[in-house]
This record gives C-alpha cells, sequence and structure tokens, in this order.
C-alpha cells in the first residue's frame, strides 16, 4: 500500500475477521484503515494475506503484521481439538475387574442377606439371649443384607487407587530421572508430563510416526556426487573432504566447475551477508540450501543476489549471471531449471536438477548416462537423496522464441501448469548430463536399530509424513522400516478419482490377503489425496488393510489426516503410540492412546502436547522396553495383589459370618481394618515399584519379550481368576487354621482377631516376597520391615488401656500356640503356591521365566537374526561387488508376481552386507518401477 | 502469527538435567532368585523336616493333657416335664448330681470349664450389645444407648447394660470325693486387664436383672463390677458359638479312678435354642488345653512337603530340563506378533 516505514506505527484501523474456526484455507475478512491512510475503503484479506501459526519467514528480515487470533483461537489452535482424558488399558482392565468384583459382591450380599433373614426367622428368635422383637421395623428385611453390604464393602480396594496414584507418580519420575534419555546435544532429559499412563507404553501395538525432525535430523547435508563417472566421497563419506574433489576444483576441471556452479544458482536460495561476514542462505527447499552450503565449502560461493543478478565468489574472482527464466519445480516435473546469463561472455546456459528419472531422459543423444544411473542407485541405496544435475548452452535464437511461449504460457488463463510444463519441456532437452549429488537428511542416530527394535517387539510402523512420496519411502527404506526386499514389499495405492483409488485398494487388499499367512512384511504406501478418497468412501476396505498391514507409509497427510489415521486404529481396538516433533502432530499426539513429543528443531509445540517428550527418537526404545514394559509388569502385579489382599479380608468375614449366625458380625475391630488397607499390605507393594523381572539389557536384546505386555498376558480375568483363587484358598487356609487352634476355651474374639490378622498378614508378606523378582535392599526392608511393623503397631495399640484390644497382643505372643499357629499358616499357604510356581516355572516356562534364567546362567543369550549386523553395515561402504551387480530389475508392475524364489532366504547371518544391500536395490528398484507405471 | 517458537530451545531444561543416583536410575544392586530345583526341593525337605517333630511334640503335649467333658444339660431335667417351662420356673428344684471318673492322673491345678455348643456370643445383635463406658467408670452410668435392648428399666439405667451382661451364665458346680468337699478356687479367673482396667472397681451393678425378662445371673449390688469374675468372663464373648469359659480351678491333685461328685444347680436356660451345656475338667500344657489339631497339622503339611520334595525330585531325574535353554526361545518360528 506503499506506507512509509516511520508512518506504520500510526496506522490505525479496523479488520473485520469470521469467527475462529479451522479452515486453514479460507479467511475472509476486511481491512479498513481509517484517515489519512485510506477513507474508510474496505480492503479484502484472504488467506493469501495471512500467517499461519507455527509458519516460519524466510528470506525477509521483518514483516508487518497484526495478530488476527491468538492462543487457541488460531486456526492451528482450533485443529489441535480438546485432547480427551486418556485411559490405559491397564486402568481400563482394572476398572472391569473392579466391576466383576463388584457384582460378585452384590451377589454375596445378596446370598448372605437372604441367609441371613432366614436364619433369623428359623434360629436367632430362639435365642432368647439375643432378644428378636417379633416385629421389627418395616425395613426389617434390609438390615441384615445392609450389614453384609458393609461388611463387603472392603471387598474392593479403595487402596489400590491410591497406591496406582502413587507408583504411577513415581514411573513418571523415574522416566524424568533417567540419565539413560538424557540428549546430550541439548541436555534435554526426557520427561513425563502425564503421569498416569507408563502402563501403555509397554502396550503399545502401533507406533505412527512423523518423518522430519522425528526421524531425521531435518538437517540436509551434501554428501557424495559423482561427477561425470568420477565418484566422489565414497571412501570418507563426505564429498567435501575428498581430496580428489578438491583437487579437481583447484585444477579447475572443467565438469566439476559446471557442477558446482549448478549447484550454487540452480535454486531459489536468497543469501543474507551477515554482520560478521559469514553468509546466511535462505531456502525453501532445504535440499537447495545443502547444494549451495556444499558448493560454498568448495570455493563456489553464491554470495549475492541483486535482483536477478546473482553474484558468485570463485576463489577470489567474482562472476556474475543474470537469471533470466527460472522454470519452477512441481511434483510432475520434478525437476526445476533456470536460464541464465554470464555477464562476462554473454553466454546463455539452462542449468537443470532434479530427480533421475525427469533428467537423465533429457539426455543428450550422444550422452552415455548408465554411470549416472549407477550412481543414482548405489546412493539410494545409501538412503541418501539424489539429485542431476545438468546443463546446456543455449543459442540466443533459441531462447527468444522460447522465452515468448513461456511468457504466453505464464499468462495463460486455462490450464495453465499443464501448459507451462509443457513450454518448459521444449527448453529441457539434449541435456549434457554435469553428475549426481547425494544428499543426506541425515537419520538421527540410532534410528534403524529403534525401529528394527520396536518392529521386533511386535510394534507396527505408520510412517505419517506430509513429505513427498518418493522421500518419505527412502527414509523408509534407510531406518529399517520395511525389510529388504525377500521378506518385505511396497504396495502403493494411489489414484486421483474414487475409482481408481477402489481399483488401486483391492488390488492392494488381494495381495495383502494372499501374503498375510506368509511371513512377509508387506507395507503398503498411500497419498493424502487417495487416503482421503479411501476414508470417505472405502472406510471398510481400508479398515481391513489397516488390520492386515504392519506398515504403512502415508505422505502428503495433513494433521487432521494424522488423527484420523490414530482414530481409525483405536477403532480397531489398537493401543497407538504418536511420535513427533512438530505443530503439525499435535493432533496426532492428543489423539493416540500415547504422545510422544520430540523437543527438536521445530520448537516445543509437539512436546508440549505430548504425555511424553524426549530428545531424540531413539530414546523411544528405552521407553517403550524398559519404562512401559516395566510400568506394565508392577501394576499388574501391584493391582492385583490389591485385589487379592482385599479379597482375603474380605473371605475371612465371608466365613465368619457363617458360624456367627449370619448376622453380619464382623470379626476385626474397625481399627485394623482400616490399618489392614492402608498400612500392613500398601508398602510391600509399593516397593514393587522397584521390581524388574529381566534386566533392561536382555530385555533390549529380546524386545520380543514385550508381547507379553502387549497381549495383555500379566493382567487379564484368567490371571486375575489365579490371584482370586489364592485369595479364596489362602482364606480357607487361615480361617480353618485358626478356628481349630483356638477353638473352646481360646475362642475369645479380640484373640482370635488378631491371630487371624496375623496370619493374614505372614501370607502377605510371603505372597509378595514370592512375586517379587529382585531383591534390592528397599525391598527387603518394606516386605520383612513391614511385618516387624505390624507386631509393633499392635504392641502399641495393645499398651493403650482404653483400645479395645487392651494387652492382647502381648498375651498372644506370650504363647507358643500362637507362633506354631502362624508357622502352619504360612507353610499351609505358601507350599502349593510354592509348588504350583516352581512346576509352572520349570515345565511350563513362560518366555520370561526362560530369559530369566539364561540371564542367571550367566550372560543373556544371543537370540536369531541380532541387529547389530544390520545396523553397522549402513556405515559400512558399499562393496564393490554390489556396484557391479548387473541391475535386478525384477518389474513388479504387479505386486503378485514379486515372489522371487529365494523369498524364504534369510538375510541375516555372515553375509549380511552384500545381502542386505542387494535385497534393498531390487525393492527400491521395483518400486520406483511402481511409480513410473501408476 | 506467532511465527517460530523454535528459537526458544529448551535452556530452561539445562539445569533440569537429573542427577545420578542408584535409585533414580533403578540399578540398585538386586539379588535375583529363581526356582531352581534345588532351592525348591531343599525349602521343601528342610520345611518338612522341621515341621514333623514340632508336630509331633505338639501332638504329645496334646495327648498329656487329661480332660473330662460331661454334658449334663439332657441328664439334668426331668424327662417327663416340658424342658423351657421347667427351667424358667422358680419352683423347681433345678439341683442335679452327677458323677464322674478320673481317667488318669490329673495334676493341679484342674481348670474347670463350662462349655456352650450352639450359643451364639458372637452374634451381631448380642456382642454390640454392651457399654464399655459404663462398665469403666461410674459417671457414665447413662452411656446405656448401645445397650438396647437391654438398657433401661423404668427408664433407671441398668449396670451393667446390654445383653452380654443381661444372660450372664448362671448354673453352679460343687465337687466332692469321696465325701471331702473339692474347694473350687474362683479367684483370678478372669484376665487381669479385665478386672484392672475394663471394669471399674467403684461400679456397682444396679437396676440389674430387675426388667420384665430375666434373662441369665444375678449380680451382687455390694461387690464392684471389677471383682465379679463370672462376670467378667462371660463378657469376654466367645468368637465361636461353641465354647469353654472358665468357672475355676481345683487346686489339688485328681488321682486316676477316682469318682467326682459333682452338685450342678441348673439353672441355665439353653434349652429354649437346643444349646448344650457341658462341664469340663482339663489341665494345661504349654500348648494349651487339650487340642490335637496344631500337631496333626504339622505333621500332616510336613509329610506333604517331603512327598512334594520327593516328587520334585523324580520329576527332575525323569525328565530333567535344562535351565535357561535358548531353544525355547523361538521368537523365529513363531513370531509373537501374530
Amino acid at each position: 500500500m506503499g506506507i512509509d516505514f516511520d508512518l506504520l506505527h500510526k496506522v490505525k484501523g479496523l479488520i473485520e475477521c469470521p469467527e475462529p474456526d479451522k479452515d486453514i484455507r479460507r479467511f475472509d475478512a476486511n481491512l479498513r484503515l481509517f484517515p489519512p491512510f485510506l477513507d474508510n475503503d474496505v480492503c479484502p484479506i484472504t488467506i493469501k494475506n495471512t500467517l499461519l501459526q507455527s509458519c516460519y519467514l524466510r528470506n525477509t528480515e521483518w514483516a508487518c503484521g497484526v495478530a488476527v487470533y491468538t492462543g487457541n483461537e488460531t486456526k492451528l489452535g482450533m485443529t489441535r481439538g480438546v485432547p480427551e482424558p486418556k485411559l490405559t488399558a491397564v486402568d481400563a482392565m482394572i476398572d472391569k475387574l473392579t466391576g466383576a468384583i463388584f457384582v460378585f459382591q452384590l451377589v454375596v450380599v445378596m446370598v448372605l442377606g437372604v441367609a441371613g433373614n432366614i436364619w433369623k426367622d428359623t434360629e436367632a428368635r430362639k435365642l432368647w439371649y439375643v432378644e428378636y422383637p417379633t416385629k421389627g421395623p418395616w425395613y426389617e428385611l434390609l438390615v441384615i443384607p445392609l450389614r453384609f453390604e458393609l461388611l463387603c464393602s472392603i471387598m474392593i480396594p479403595i487402596s489400590i487407587k491410591v497406591s496406582l496414584d502413587l507408583v504411577k507418580g513415581l514411573y513418571a519420575k523415574f522416566i524424568d530421572w533417567d540419565n539413560k534419555m538424557v540428549d546430550q546435544e541439548t541436555s534435554t532429559p526426557a520427561h513425563a508430563a502425564n503421569t498416569a499412563i507408563s502402563e501403555d507404553l509397554g502396550q503399545v501395538e502401533y507406533i505412527l510416526t512423523d518423518k522430519t525432525g522425528t526421524l531425521t535430523e531435518n538437517q540436509m547435508i551434501f554428501k557424495r556426487c559423482c561427477i561425470s563417472g568420477t565418484f566422489y566421497g565414497n571412501e570418507i563419506g563426505d564429498a567435501l573432504k575428498d581430496e580428489d574433489l578438491v583437487n579437481a576444483v583447484a585444477t579447475r576441471s572443467p565438469d566439476v566447475i559446471h557442477f558446482l556452479t549448478v549447484m550454487a544458482i540452480c535454486n531459489t536460495v536468497v543469501p543474507i551477508q551477515r554482520q560478521n561476514g559469514t553468509i546466511l542462505y535462505k531456502a525453501q527447499s532445504q535440499d537447495e540450501e545443502a547444494l549451495v552450503h556444499a558448493a560454498a565449502g568448495l570455493h563456489m560461493v553464491f554470495v549475492k543476489k541483486n535482483g536477478n543478478v546473482l553474484d558468485i565468489n570463485f576463489n577470489a574472482s567474482v562472476i556474475q549471471y543474470e537469471v533470466l527464466d527460472t522454470l519452477e519445480f512441481t511434483s510432475d516435473r520434478k525437476r526445476m531449471s533456470v536460464v541464465v546469463k554470464d555477464c562476462q561472455s554473454g553466454k546463455l546456459f539452462l542449468l537443470s536438477k532434479g530427480a533421475d528419472e525427469a533428467i537423465l531422459p533429457c539426455a543428450s543423444t550422444g550422452q552415455q548416462t548408465r554411470t549416472f544411473s549407477e550412481a543414482v542407485e548405489q546412493y539410494s541405496q545409501l538412503g541418501l537423496r539424489t539429485l542431476c544435475l545438468a546443463w546446456r548452452e543455449l543459442e540466443e535464437d533459441e531462447y527468444q522464441e522460447w522465452s515468448l511461449m513461456f511468457k504466453e504460457a505464464n499468462s495463460a488463463l486455462v490450464d495453465r501448469d499443464w501448459r507451462i510444463a509443457e513450454v518448459c519441456q521444449r527448453l529441457e532437452h539434449h541435456l549434457q548430463i554435469l553428475g549426481v549429488a547425494a544428499i543426506e537428511d541425515r537419520l538421527q542416530d540410532g534410528v534403524p536399530e529403534t525401529i528394527e527394535t520396536l518392529r521386533k517387539a511386535g510394534i507396527n510402523f505408520w510412517m505419517l509424513t506430509g513429505d513427498k512420496q518418493n522421500t518419505a519411502i527412502q527414509i523408509a527404506l534407510s531406518c529399517n522400516f520395511v525389510s529388504p526386499e525377500p521378506k518385505g514389499q511396497l504396495l502403493l495405492i494411489n489414484g486421483k478419482t474414487g475409482d481408481e483409488v477402489r481399483q488401486s485398494l483391492e488390488r492392494v487388499l488381494l495381495t495383502m490377503r494372499i501374503t498375510s499367512s506368509e511371513p512377509k512384511d508387506v507395507a503398503f504406501v498411500i497419498d493424502g489425496w487417495a487416503l482421503e478418497i479411501a476414508l470417505k468412501h472405502h472406510h471398510k476396505a481400508f479398515m481391513e488393510l489397516a488390520l492386515l498391514s504392519k506398515t504403512a507409509i502415508c505422505c502428503r497427510v495433513t494433521p487432521s489426516q494424522k488423527a484420523q489415521l490414530v482414530e481409525l486404529l483405536k477403532s480397531c481396538e489398537y493401543r497407538t503410540l504418536a511420535i513427533g516433533d512438530g505443530g503439525n502432530d499435535v493432533r496426532m499426539i492428543q489423539q493416540a492412546h500415547i504422545g510422544v513429543g520430540i523437543s527438536g528443531r521445530e520448537g516445543l509445540q509437539a512436546a508440549r502436547a505430548a504425555d511424553y517428550s524426549i530428545g531424540k527418537f531413539r530414546f523411544l526404545k528405552r521407553l517403550i522396553l524398559v519404562h512401559g514394559r516395566y510400568s506394565y509388569n508392577r501394576t499388574a502385579f501391584l493391582s492385583q495383589y490389591s485385589f487379592y489382599k482385599s479379597l482375603l479380608i474380605c473371605f475371612i468375614q465371608i466365613f465368619f459370618s457363617l458360624i456367627s449366625g449370619v448376622s453380619g458380625t464382623s470379626l476385626f475391630n474397625s481399627v485394623s481394618l482400616m490399618a489392614y488397607n492402608v498400612f500392613y499390605t500398601s508398602v510391600p507393594v509399593l516397593v514393587n515399584v522397584l521390581d524388574k523381572d529381566l534386566s533392561e539389557r536382555t530385555v533390549m536384546q529380546h524386545p520380543q519379550i514385550l508381547f507379553y505386555c502387549q497381549a495383555g498376558r500379566l493382567l487379564n480375568p484368567s490371571t486375575f481368576a489365579g490371584w482370586f483363587g489364592r485369595s479364596l484358598f489362602h482364606a480357607i487356609v487361615v480361617f480353618v487354621i485358626c478356628i481349630h487352634s483356638y477353638a473352646f476355651e481360646k475362642s475369645e474374639m479380640e484373640e482370635l482377631s488378631m491371630v487371624v490378622l496375623s496370619g493374614c498378614i505372614w501370607l502377605q508378606a510371603f505372597v509378595v516376597a514370592l512375586e517379587t523378582n529382585s531383591f534390592t535392599i528397599l525391598q527387603h526392608l518394606a516386605i520383612w520391615g513391614n511385618l516387624v511393623a505390624f507386631y509393633v503397631i499392635n504392641w502399641i495399640v495393645s499398651a493403650l488401656p482404653s483400645s479395645g484390644m487392651y494387652t492382647i497382643m502381648f498375651r498372644l505372643c506370650r504363647q507358643p500356640s500362637y507362633w506354631i499357629t502362624m508357622f502352619l499358616i504360612v507353610v499351609a499357604g505358601m507350599g502349593p503356591v510354592l509348588a504350583l510356581k516352581y512346576f509352572r516355572y520349570t515345565y511350563r516356562p513362560s518366555k520370561i521365566n526362560i530369559l530369566r534364567q539364561a540371564e542367571r546362567l550367566g550372560g543373556p543369550i544371543l537370540s536369531l537374526g541380532n541387529i547389530e549386523p544390520q545396523s553397522r553395515a549402513f556405515e559400512k561402504e558399499v562393496s564393490p561387488l554390489s556396484i557391479s551387480q548387473p541391475k535386478s530389475r525384477s518389474p513388479v508392475y504387479e505386486p503378485l508376481l514379486s515372489d522371487s524364489p529365494n523369498a524364504i532366504r534369510r538375510s541375516f547371518g555372515p553375509g549380511a552386507p552384500f545381502d542386505f544391500f542387494q535385497s534393498q536395490s531390487r525393492l527400491s528398484s521395483s518400486y520406483a518401477r511402481n511409480c513410473k507405471d501408476n | 502469527m506467532s511465527s517460530g517458537e523454535g528459537s526458544s530451545q529448551p535452556s530452561s531444561k539445562k539445569s533440569r538435567q537429573p542427577k545420578y543416583s542408584r535409585f533414580t536410575q533403578q540399578e540398585l544392586p538386586a539379588c535375583k532368585p529363581i526356582l531352581t530345583p534345588g532351592l525348591v526341593v531343599t525349602t521343601f525337605i528342610l520345611v518338612g523336616v522341621i515341621f514333623i517333630p514340632i508336630g509331633l511334640l505338639s501332638l504329645s503335649a496334646s495327648e498329656r493333657v487329661v480332660e473330662i467333658v460331661d454334658r449334663y444339660d439332657e441328664d439334668c431335667i426331668p424327662s417327663d416335664q416340658e424342658k423351657t417351662a421347667f427351667i424358667q420356673s422358680d419352683k423347681t428344684n433345678k439341683t442335679c448330681v452327677r458323677s464322674l471318673t478320673v481317667p488318669k492322673k490329673m495334676q493341679h491345678p484342674v481348670y474347670i470349664y463350662y462349655q456352650l455348643d450352639n450359643f451364639y456370643q458372637n452374634h451381631r445383635r448380642y456382642v454390640k450389645s454392651r457399654s464399655d463406658k459404663q462398665l469403666r467408670n461410674p459417671e457414665n452410668e447413662d452411656l446405656t444407648s448401645p445397650c438396647e435392648p437391654e438398657a433401661r428399666v423404668d427408664n433407671k439405667p441398668i449396670v451393667p447394660c446390654g445383653l452380654v451382661a443381661w444372660s450372664l451364665f448362671n448354673d453352679t458346680y460343687g465337687f466332692s470325693v469321696s465325701g471331702m468337699n473339692l474347694s473350687v478356687n474362683k479367684k483370678d479367673i478372669a484376665w487381669d486387664s479385665d478386672k484392672n482396667y475394663k471394669f471399674g472397681s467403684k461400679v456397682y451393678p444396679k437396676n440389674f436383672q430387675q426388667g420384665s425378662l430375666i434373662g441369665g445371673g444375678k449380680l451382687d449390688e455390694k461387690i464392684p463390677l471389677s471383682e465379679q469374675e463370672d462376670l467378667l468372663v462371660w463378657m469376654r464373648t466367645a468368637a465361636l458359638p461353641s465354647f469353654r469359659k472358665l468357672y475355676g480351678r481345683i487346686e489339688q491333685d485328681l488321682e486316676a479312678n477316682e469318682t467326682i461328685t459333682v452338685v450342678i444347680q441348673n439353672n441355665y436356660n439353653a434349652y429354649a435354642f437346643g444349646g448344650k451345656k457341658k462341664l469340663v475338667l482339663s489341665t494345661t500344657t504349654w500348648i494349651g488345653g487339650k487340642n490335637s489339631f496344631l500337631g496333626l497339622g504339622y505333621i500332616t503339611i510336613g509329610g506333604l512337603c517331603l512327598f512334594i520334595a520327593t516328587t520334585f525330585i523324580v520329576m527332575y531325574l525323569i525328565k530333567p530340563r535344562p535351565y535357561g535353554d535358548p531353544s525355547y526361545l523361538s521368537w523365529n518360528r513363531n513370531p509373537p506378533g501374530n
């Protein structure tokens, strides 16, 4: 509008904007500026005038703006949605079991209530010493059931909630405290914002991960190149340090110089001179930034951009180029070009860069492109992004002629994109291929190993990325997302119309169904557009696909689609974990059962919205396998134990009521009952938070063991039935032994009650001890100290004359028969439990048991398919063998045909590196074909 | 239009880097016992070996106890009369003479118990019907609310109130051996704690058994509650429907084959509810009265432990099972994900 800089802060006006909504494609508002700037003229403001939250501004030092929406009213804030309160599977199971116990309690109350009323009418009325009135009040029939309700109310342990909250808090603290999850670079510790869902970490079945910034560092670095047949950077892994290349630059080898020139100027990068002399490059694409940086590293420094004139500083001499036209990159063309004029010589050049399939076919007829395509192949095997660079000198006439057409196409109103593409193609031919540049979007440390380990643990991975398909697949391959070829297979779903998508979907489904019985690792790849159609029109088919497929790569998806996919998996009853680092992952993170945020380059939005935030992706392994697994195991024990102890005391009350005229007398006094739940039984089990069934190392080596947690093997109705049975058995043991050894002249109420109570406490201590896998000093203190504390507390209470149980405990402790009774209870109660446990442990061992035994025998054993050789293979140099392999382009347009004869052969073992690369090359090439053909 | 929180790196977190300690890293040294055959079998054998002698000791102690049990409720009532009417009447003569033979020498002190069967002292209505505060302190005389329905008579508080006291057992026994009276020591039959604390020495019975319904025994209003030891014993309610309560002690030895004549005042109404009344004379040992349960229990459990241990040894010999064999880890053959 042409307002002076000085006047900016004096601008007054009014913006009429709609109510906040979440549509990021629309913004229809009006702006009125007050005089003297504009006389109440209404200027329309559209989405083009807006900056959305969490956007980055590049290529400008400043911008003026007005905040229209803030906080949660921003478009992003509105899309974020309201996070639902999260309930872990374990909690849900505990709730279910509580419900079952509640029903059981009601049944008990009903049965005993009816029995009590019958007994009262038949027997109790004869007991003159009870003086039942002949005619009671109207609610008389309810009195006995209600008494039993009171008596049985301890059946549902209230203490479980308190104990669980305590231990969950501690699980979260353990995560916060964990030194092994501190990102040393930024010294960011892991943090558990949600303290309530640690158990779910151990039950994760699906991990939905963002790509950029989550799996990768989000830093592109130029690593290798192949210039006219010569490979640079292969030996040391970094072309910039390759002496051959440095020498070639020094000797001004023309191919190399051209290559560098294309790297430096075939882009839309804007250099910004900073005050200290360094140059900051601002680029839309990080690839371009990487190339420009690399060129600068090789003394071809892109210094300045004045309008269309570019200043290149090469070995202290300045070369100027004028950019005449920019043939922009589109995802269809997969290449971009610039037409430049060398200001010195006035010559015109076309400089192009792009994907190999977009550049190599345009090569001049005479040129051999085989070395380049081999280079592309080799680099992509290494997980590098490749760009082919090419150039051509243009004749003045040719350019002038073309320039007119280009201008015309640019101003076309109909089919402009298509026409521009067509015009561009007229110029981009007979290119001289200069070479291939390989750029690494470096994976974060340990990503392939982490994914490999977690996949072995039975966790399925879905990659949801806003990035384009090729990049997504590249990264998926390089980080073990998909197994190498004989085992792994990629199926593409695409199409622009409903029918195409349907056909594609059906074909993939068919393949999936056939291969689902085989030990194959099939992944599907879908883009956002097809996903939209699939979710809307073919929801059922897509659901089936989601159920069948363990791996999926979804590219070009929007934040809300990410959330939709999470929702889809959740509706299939899967436990989902979403991990991401940026604002666009927030919804997915909130939607999933567990949201993990990476506090990385893209800010802390994801980390703030997440339940857990970690510094690097690789910590996910430890978060799930160590913290999640331990939390699950511990909670499984703690919750069932809580039920066990409450049921135990309740069963005893029920038994006692059977011999007390079904009248609802409580055997225990109220103090003991309260202390039973609060002190005597809750302390030992709380220390269970330190229990470790297997060492962290063993779990890391055998991630498959997580299966026990995922499938909920340690807390389910049948394990609960075991605990239920145990409490019934123990109640019978305690009760029968006590009433027989304390019969007749000893059957005093207070005494018997304390004998029974101490019998229960002794059993508790031994049950906890038997179920504890690793005893630290704290556990010993808690278990045995608690037993001692029980006596100390009761001695103290017995010493108080005002208490009901005055002198009782002292009397008991003096009786030999008391101690004899206790030992009898312990042995009779624990003997069968120990025998059964030993039998199972030895003859029906679970995998956990075997690993414990192995651990004890001296060092964990290595299972087959250890991940070590593979991960190392990545760092190793490509063996020359694999390069000279004839191209194994097995065309797999129809996925069904791709069953290679050696499909069963394992790719692990001694020959791993070679085998691995070969197979991967076949995979990458096969889907490259897929991409093209589809 | 906030642009980029990326620059605000988590500098605040730097200080929060966790400190190392073995507890926070969950690295406390731990011992991980595993159930090896050796450990388990040894445990069972050890328990068995310890338990059987203890069982034998307890059993022999219980066997040494000499006990005479005589059920008299049926015989002490004329068979031609209606039982409840007989026992409730004031006019009937309820004296009853029984003779007991001493099977073995009984060393003093010989404890005299009365045993009631099918008497629910643990019934909720009954157990609750007492006021401990009232029993302790004369000032709390009026605290009779828990005592319903035996709380007040003519709106005057009953001391001691409640069903428990009201139903006080009131049969009496007189013993003689060959014409010589055996003195019964009724001192110190109640718990010291009850005498010294629970029942006040200044609390005297008041309005006791004055109501329309007469329950059990009466109390001498001149003697404070703390010295009414029969009441104290009775008010230690029994947890089981069949119980014995101490009546007194005979402080002299009873020789074998002596005949003891017991004169029973059969006052207490156990007929209405089909209860049984028994008189028990018993000696005692370190384990208490005659109760073979613990001894038998120990021997049974000890035997079972040895049996289990043997079974495990046999199983181990027949079918040894290598521990921690990796071949059982069949991840690859049978991927757990399916």
